[in-house]
């Protein structure tokens, strides 16, 4: 019982220190941001990388629309600068294949690894061996934990998370006329990802928006009981204006309850794209918007920040890729900046 | 000749499946990946870690399937075994954490073994329902969170260590195959598992207790999984509720490809191992080819699908 | 009868499942070396028989001697380490292991000093009793599966043979088997009486009793009907006294 309460601390004092309460995106250790536009590859430098015949691994932790995304735009960036991506991996959020894939990669020798570490404290002693062969290494939002910037990575990328969940509130608010009450739909895990995102929407309703107060909170694990959890919400609140909801796969199941109770007029808004959820918006059903994070825009930045310093420059220890509201108005285009592919013909065509 | 064919049959066509099997894909790889260090020292040892927790759950399940049971919940054993590993060397010595680890894995093997042995309920259902019961208990004993191992010791045995310069993680390796082949082949225990998975009756009116023949295979499962927990504690040096759980398909794959029967009588620890190994050489091997991640999951899928294929052959008929 | 002692007495067994009535004051004495052939139609209570004397069901009442001496089994082990091996109908063998294992289930030979199967010693006893007894398979290595009915029938009955010291309970030991096959097994129950082992057999061939036996025993119902020497009486009889038709 008493590791139990001693974890418990810890894990408290984890989610206070990663947790801020300032209007804007902080790295995991408190790092200010710094826009991903300012990471570059300057003109001057592209020759003498070209020459350099360098290697690169992206080992990302699952697959996925963000990831093919995040993917394409690295990958573009690195056959600029004639770098070979020679091994790409998913650990399908899973902490052991992680190690072991950053294990095999090991084998090519590359002199970059991007990379989305899984959990803080299992990736620590996983990225050791890549950290003390001098390997460039990039990550992907989260931060191993006791790993020192510049010495043991380049750079942290992420999603303007602050950003996103802002966005997030200004588009519910702006389509609830700014009043009304709210439900939130948050991610119930220590991730860092998505508590910034449902922080930032909480933060911005309460200090942005008097007239609209949250009225129903609700922690989710499982997507899959989204639909479950957003009936017993709508049970209890059944004038409920709007509802943030975490990420697009739950959105999925919350936009199925709404549609079994025959309610038309609560809004939806919820981040990363998707196209069930995007479909309902184009045809002006409950979704009002979706936030999106520039994708592509990210990798391309990883890969630039994993070049910089392989050129022994300064990159900034903490980057972020810009946030975009996509609603029915833009769809096309918030898919091209966000994933840099063509929205589902689905949305452009039914509109 | 009848005698050499039957010998031959005998000895037999599953069993040599994965011989052949290991041979073939790893001659495959070594010629088309010699180039990016495939054969290389590192790489083949790296196989073989990365393989060590999946193989020493394999070498339980062929227990467990050889008595005709099955368990679908030694991955979420591997979780809660490493979780309370992990949470007791925080505050306790090594010896604590490990007989912890152990314990908590052959006791809830002995808790499904109760309900298979004594109450009589199919293992298959029974495993289903505590597979997602210590999912369950292992996401809520540390609230998802992950727990640092900082126990140097303990981290050198079950992890990064190594012994006369040969890596603790193979060491486990080969001693958990060397005493499960032994027990299996070479002790009445052993043959008292492969009669109760075979032919229950006859095992039990030749005065096998059937019973607690099942009972202890589902022990030996739980405690491997434990075991395999703390190695993936000393490797990751961190526990966390995910460990184990996406081992399920793999281990049962490699322990039929290995030449073990899902409906009991029959199995190899050492094709156990070579299925073990095989997995691991897939997914090396298909990672260092530079394939997309989706191809990397066809090509081992359909690969799966033809070696458990010929290894089914002969039961099935 | 004779001065010789009785291998197995069974006195005035008496067996009723609840209500219902299996096995109603039922009396046999078996001698070494003797074959008796136990007969009666479906549902006769043979079968109960069988597992009385094999210890699987303890006799509501009665007494069972053996060589003299009045026992209980507690279970089909007791009766097994008192020297009463039972041959099944389903030969309760296991599959996909090989005949040595299946000569020694449940009772593997160890070697010292750690206890490990002494699978050599067993290989060879085994191919020794089958020897003798002219079973003719490939090898006691050989799997039971690649074996024929009648061969896999005379692992079953070697196997009772190594084990028995007094009874052989044999259930139907031809039923599933060809001709060919049939008399190679009826040879084997030959020989075993060279071997002054008390054979209980339950057949439904009457051919085969009046091949095999010493003596007849006919139940009807649960009820024994009566004890006949097989060489002092005929089929007409024994089916008259199985059928209750005269």
């Amino acid at each position: 019982m008493k590791h139990l309460t001693k974890t418990c601390l810890s894990a408290a004092a984890f989610a206070l220190a990663t947790l801020p309460a300032l209007a804007q995106t902080m790295g995991p250790q408190g790092e200010t941001a710094t826009p991903s536009n300012v990471v570059a590859v300057a003109d001057a430098d592209v020759e003498a990388v070209r020459a350099g015949n360098h290697t690169a691994a992206l080992l990302w932790h699952d697959q996925s629309d963000f990831v093919n995304a995040v993917t394409a735009g690295a990958t573009a960036e690195f056959e600029r600068l004639n770098i070979k991506v020679v091994a790409t991996t998913s650990a399908g959020f899973d902490a052991a294949k992680q190690r072991s894939d950053i294990e095999t990669v090991l084998a090519k020798n590359p002199s970059i690894i991007l990379s989305l570490p899984l959990d803080p404290v299992t990736s620590a002693a996983a990225f050791e061996e890549a950290k003390s062969e001098g390997i460039k290494l990039v990550f992907l939002s989260n931060l191993p934990s006791g790993y020192e910037h510049p010495a043991d990575y380049a750079a942290i990328v992420t999603d303007d998370l602050f950003q996103m969940g802002k966005q997030a509130a200004d588009a519910l608010a702006k389509s609830m006329g700014g009043t009304g009450t709210v439900g939130w739909i948050y991610h119930d895990a220590s991730y860092y990802v998505t508590n910034q995102r449902d922080n930032a929407f909480k933060t911005t309703i309460e200090n942005d928006y008097p007239n609209i107060s949250i009225v129903a909170e609700q922690g989710i694990t499982d997507p899959a009981r989204a639909e479950e959890i957003a009936n017993a919400m709508l049970l209890r609140n059944p004038d409920l204006g709007g509802i943030y909801v975490t990420w697009a796969g739950p959105a999925e199941g919350v936009l199925a309850a709404l549609r079994a109770n025959g309610n038309k007029t609560t809004k939806i808004v919820t981040l990363d794209l998707s196209e069930p959820v995007a479909l309902d918006m184009v045809r002006g059903g409950n979704v009002a918007a979706i936030i999106a994070d520039e994708a592509y825009e990210l990798g391309r930045a990883m890969a630039a920040a994993a070049v910089l310093d392989l050129l022994d420059q300064d990159v900034p220890p903490f980057v972020v890729a810009p946030a975009v509201t996509v609603t029915a108005d833009n769809v096309a285009e918030g898919w091209m900046q966000s994933l840099h592919i063509n929205a589902p013909a689905s949305l452009t065509t039914s509109n | 000749m009848t005698r050499v064919t039957s010998r031959l049959n005998g000895l037999d066509f599953q069993q040599a499946v994965v011989y052949f099997g290991f041979l073939a894909i790893f001659l495959f790889f070594a010629v088309t990946l010699y180039d990016d260090g495939f054969l290389t020292q590192r790489n083949l040892t790296n196989i073989v870690l990365q393989t060590a927790p999946a193989t020493i759950m394999a070498i339980g399940l062929v227990f467990a399937l050889s008595a005709g049971e099955i368990d679908l919940s030694f991955g979420s054993i591997v979780a809660v075994s490493a979780l309370s590993c992990a949470v007791i060397l925080q505050d306790y010595p090594l010896p604590f954490g490990v007989a912890v680890g152990l314990g908590v894995g052959m006791g809830i093997g002995a808790f499904n073994g109760v309900l298979i042995a004594y109450l009589k309920l199919p293992s298959f259902l029974v495993t289903l329902a505590t597979m997602g019961l210590f999912a369950g208990i292992a996401r809520s004993m540390t609230d998802l969170r992950s727990i640092p191992v900082m126990n140097d010791t303990f981290t050198g045995i079950f992890g990064s260590g190594k012994l006369f310069s040969v890596p603790s993680l193979v060491i486990w390796t080969v001693i958990g195959v060397a005493v499960g082949h032994l027990i299996y082949r070479h002790t009445r225990f052993g043959a008292h598992v492969l009669a109760t998975g075979d032919n229950p009756r006859a095992a039990q009116v030749s005065g096998i207790k059937v019973p607690r023949v099942r009972l202890y295979v589902m022990m030996i499962c739980g405690g491997c999984a434990g075991l395999a927990g703390l190695l993936y504690a000393g490797r990751l040096q961190a526990a966390k509720y995910t460990l184990g759980e996406s081992d399920l398909m793999t281990v049962i794959a490699a322990v039929i490809v290995g030449g073990t029967a899902l409906n009991g009588g029959k199995g190899s620890v050492i094709g156990a191992l070579l299925g073990s190994l095989l997995m691991g050489m897939l997914n090396n091997g298909l990672i260092l080819m530079n394939l997309k991640v989706s191809d990397q999951m066809i090509v081992r899928g359909l690969i799966i699908l033809v070696a458990v294929a010929l290894s089914l052959r002969d039961s099935n008929r | 009868m004779t001065a010789e002692q009785n291998v197995l007495s069974l006195t005035n067994i008496h067996k009723a499942f609840g209500g219902v009535v299996a096995i109603q004051d039922f009396s046999l004495n078996l001698k070494a070396g003797e074959v008796v052939a136990l007969v009666g139609d479906n549902g006769a209570g043979k079968s109960t028989l069988i597992k009385i004397v094999s210890g699987v069901y303890t006799p509501t009442s009665g007494s069972i001697e053996l060589d003299g001496e009045e026992t209980s089994f507690s279970d089909a082990s007791s009766a097994r380490s008192k020297g009463i091996e039972v041959v099944y109908q389903d030969l309760a063998l296991a599959d996909q292991q090989p005949v040595f294992m299946n000569m020694f289930l449940g009772r593997e030979l160890t070697k010292p000093p750690f206890g490990l199967l002494d699978k050599d010693r067993m290989r060879r006893e085994s191919q020794e009793l089958v020897d003798e007894l002219d079973v003719r398979i490939p090898s006691a290595s050989s799997t039971i599966s690649q074996l024929s009915g009648g061969q896999r029938q005379g692992i079953a009955i070697a196997r009772a043979t190594h084990w028995a010291s007094k009874l052989i309970l044999l259930d139907e030991p031809t039923a599933a088997l060809g001709v060919a096959e049939t008399a190679r097994v009826e040879d084997l129950i030959e020989n075993l009486k060279k071997k002054n082992l008390a054979i209980l057999i339950i057949s439904h061939s009457l051919d085969q009793v009046f091949r095999l036996s010493d003596r007849i025993c006919v139940l009807r119902r649960g009820q024994q009907i009566g004890i006949r020497e097989t060489a002092k009486t005929d089929k007409n009889e024994i089916v008259s006294m199985i059928t209750g038709v005269a």
